[in-house]
């Protein structure tokens, strides 16, 4: 079913879905929705399964004509959503009619926003998944005039109502981001791993779905920066040569040969994911028994807010 | 106790093993052996294994098993490793046109090694390279074997764009690349087998541990396997 035109395709909109894990060996990241929780719940908000397709939207200009009647949830951070110039209700499900036009006008907060549609979005599968991988050939970044497609049919009803503030994440303006030191942080100097774990961090320009770009002060190895090669986890903290970290994230390169201080936990890797260019950041050490225990609370937020809508 | 092999955490859902911190092709097997020991025995939670060099990363679910009792696993599977049969490696003989447009670098080497370009072309195309592991983007293969002869650094200025299938080598690496890429490796010659394919599974030809060679060729003749598939070179 034709669901939307592409009037304006906005800064970097692409489709998304969980990603493909399993295909790291053979050089392939596991891409995916940056903020799975956001683009989990608007799936759920609609009647669709947590794993279909929605688009991911950065910063502003997004603008979609319905073609049909429709009904949508938008979610994650606020971009100023917005249904024929009056505000869209975001962490819930509207209808939209056919000759309807959805824009972003203006980030509020956080940095990237999650539509989906009842049936979720259609279009190929490479390797199993929707989710957008330009430079592994899987797809593209939305072209204005595109015309989006939508299954059509959901296998739940809709939610209209919506979810309870208190489920709702919160974005930071100044993250403190929680990390496990290593695997090489044997190899930067004891003033290097305090520059780290003591300074604040601006997420430069030249940050995207590859990786973010820190500034700060530079972070000072032992017998310099480069390690032979090997795979690179999601949220590794990778410091070069010239002693500025990089945070590998969902369409990173799967493996390189830079020294890595820490990895950002994975409950807080959504945090990232809404935090945009020019903001500032910390880094705190935990043990992994910390961060299991905040990847528990996500996953039981996440269910909770199914049950919300489970009525 | 010997240091290695060492495990440690590389985040809160993955970790990593690491073996002799060099790159040799007894180490690289030694990973390669634990890879398929743990895959042919993959208990749930385990999500993603990676070879690379001279370590293996496991990526697992934390919620499903935890850090301490998959670094127990991995301390059996260490054990049963050494007793694996790997599979037989596979040679890849990869029809390549070297020199003029298809090997920008190839008259530069050559005169950098004090070679001529005829030579630089033997010692390559004859020389079976291994594939270490699978990796960087887009299924590039990390390949060693690289003759002493045609030891040369990268470009100090990196191309923004290679042609995917340009074959070259710098600090004693070689590669074919499977896409269109910026690369600041030496490319001497192309090939335009398919290297690199989303729309099929496996989306890439080779697996670490398979050897690869590229025997010269006429521009007609490399021109004559595009689209066709590495394993119609095997």
């Amino acid at each position: 079913m034709r669901a939307f035109e592409v009037i304006n395709p906005g800064v970097y909109t692409t489709v998304q879905d969980l990603g493909r894990p399993g295909y790291m060996k053979y050089g392939i990241p596991v891409s995916g929705a940056a903020d799975l929780f956001s683009a989990q719940v608007a799936n759920l908000l609609v009647g669709n399964k947590p794993e279909a397709a929605v688009l991911e939207t950065t910063l502003f200009r997004l603008e979609l004509l319905a073609l049909e009647n429709l009904a949508v949830a938008v979610t994650g951070g606020d971009l100023s959503p917005s249904v024929n110039k009056t505000p869209f209700p975001m962490w819930q499900a509207v209808s939209v009619q056919k000759g309807d036009r959805i824009s972003f006008r203006g980030r509020k907060k956080g940095f990237r926003a999650f539509v989906a549609v009842r049936g979720g979005f259609s279009g190929p599968r490479y390797l199993g998944s929707r989710s957008v991988f330009s430079r592994g050939l899987m797809g593209n970044t939305l072209k204005p005039g595109e015309i989006l497609e939508s299954e059509n049919c959901a296998a739940r009803p809709l939610h209209d109502t919506p979810i309870p503030p208190h489920l709702l994440p919160d974005y930071p303006f100044r993250p403190t981001l929680r990390v496990i030191l290593g695997p090489q942080e044997d190899r930067f100097s004891p003033k290097g791993l305090e520059t780290f774990l003591s300074s604040e961090y601006t997420v430069s320009a030249q940050s995207d779905r590859m990786g973010y770009r820190l500034q700060g002060p530079r972070i000072e190895h032992v017998q310099g920066a480069d390690i032979i090669s090997e795979a690179i986890a999601r949220g590794a903290v990778q410091v070069p040569g010239d002693g500025l970290p990089i945070i590998m994230l969902w369409d990173a390169q799967v493996s390189g040969g830079y020294t890595k201080i820490a990895n950002v936990i994975t409950a807080d890797q959504e945090i990232l994911a809404q935090t945009m260019p020019g903001q500032v950041l910390r880094f705190k050490d935990v043990t992994l028994e910390e961060a299991q225990a905040a990847l528990r609370g996500k996953e039981m937020r996440l269910a909770e807010v199914k049950r919300a809508i489970a009525g | 106790m010997r240091k290695f092999p060492r495990i440690r955490p590389s985040g809160d859902s993955a970790l990593l093993v690491e073996f002799e911190n060099r790159i040799d092709p007894e180490v690289n097997r030694s990973v390669r052996a634990l890879a398929l020991t743990i895959e042919s025995d993959r208990p749930p939670g385990i999500q993603e294994i990676l070879p690379a060099y001279r370590t293996l990363m496991v990526t697992y679910d934390p919620l499903r098993i935890e850090y301490s009792l998959l670094a127990e696993k991995i301390r059996g599977w260490l054990d049963r490793a050494g007793r694996i049969d790997l599979p037989p490696k596979r040679l890849f003989r990869l029809p390549t046109v070297y020199g003029g447009p298809h090997g920008p670098d190839l008259e530069r080497v050559a005169q950098v090694l004090h070679l001529s370009s005829e030579e630089v072309i033997r010692i390559f195309s004859e020389t079976r390279f291994l594939v270490y592991f699978i990796g960087f983007i887009c299924g590039l293969a990390y390949l060693g074997g690289m003759p002493e002869k045609l030891r040369i650094p990268r470009l100090a200025t990196p191309r923004t764009l290679v042609p995917g299938g340009s074959v070259g080598f710098a600090g004693g690496q070689a590669n074919a690349i499977a896409t269109d890429q910026p690369s600041g490796f030496n490319y001497i010659g192309r090939t335009f087998v398919i290297l690199y394919d989303p729309q099929v599974f496996p989306p890439i030809p080779f697996v670490a541990g398979d050897e690869v060679s590229f025997p010269p060729v006429s521009e007609e003749d490399a021109l004559r396997a595009k689209g066709k598939r590495a394993e119609d070179f095997l």
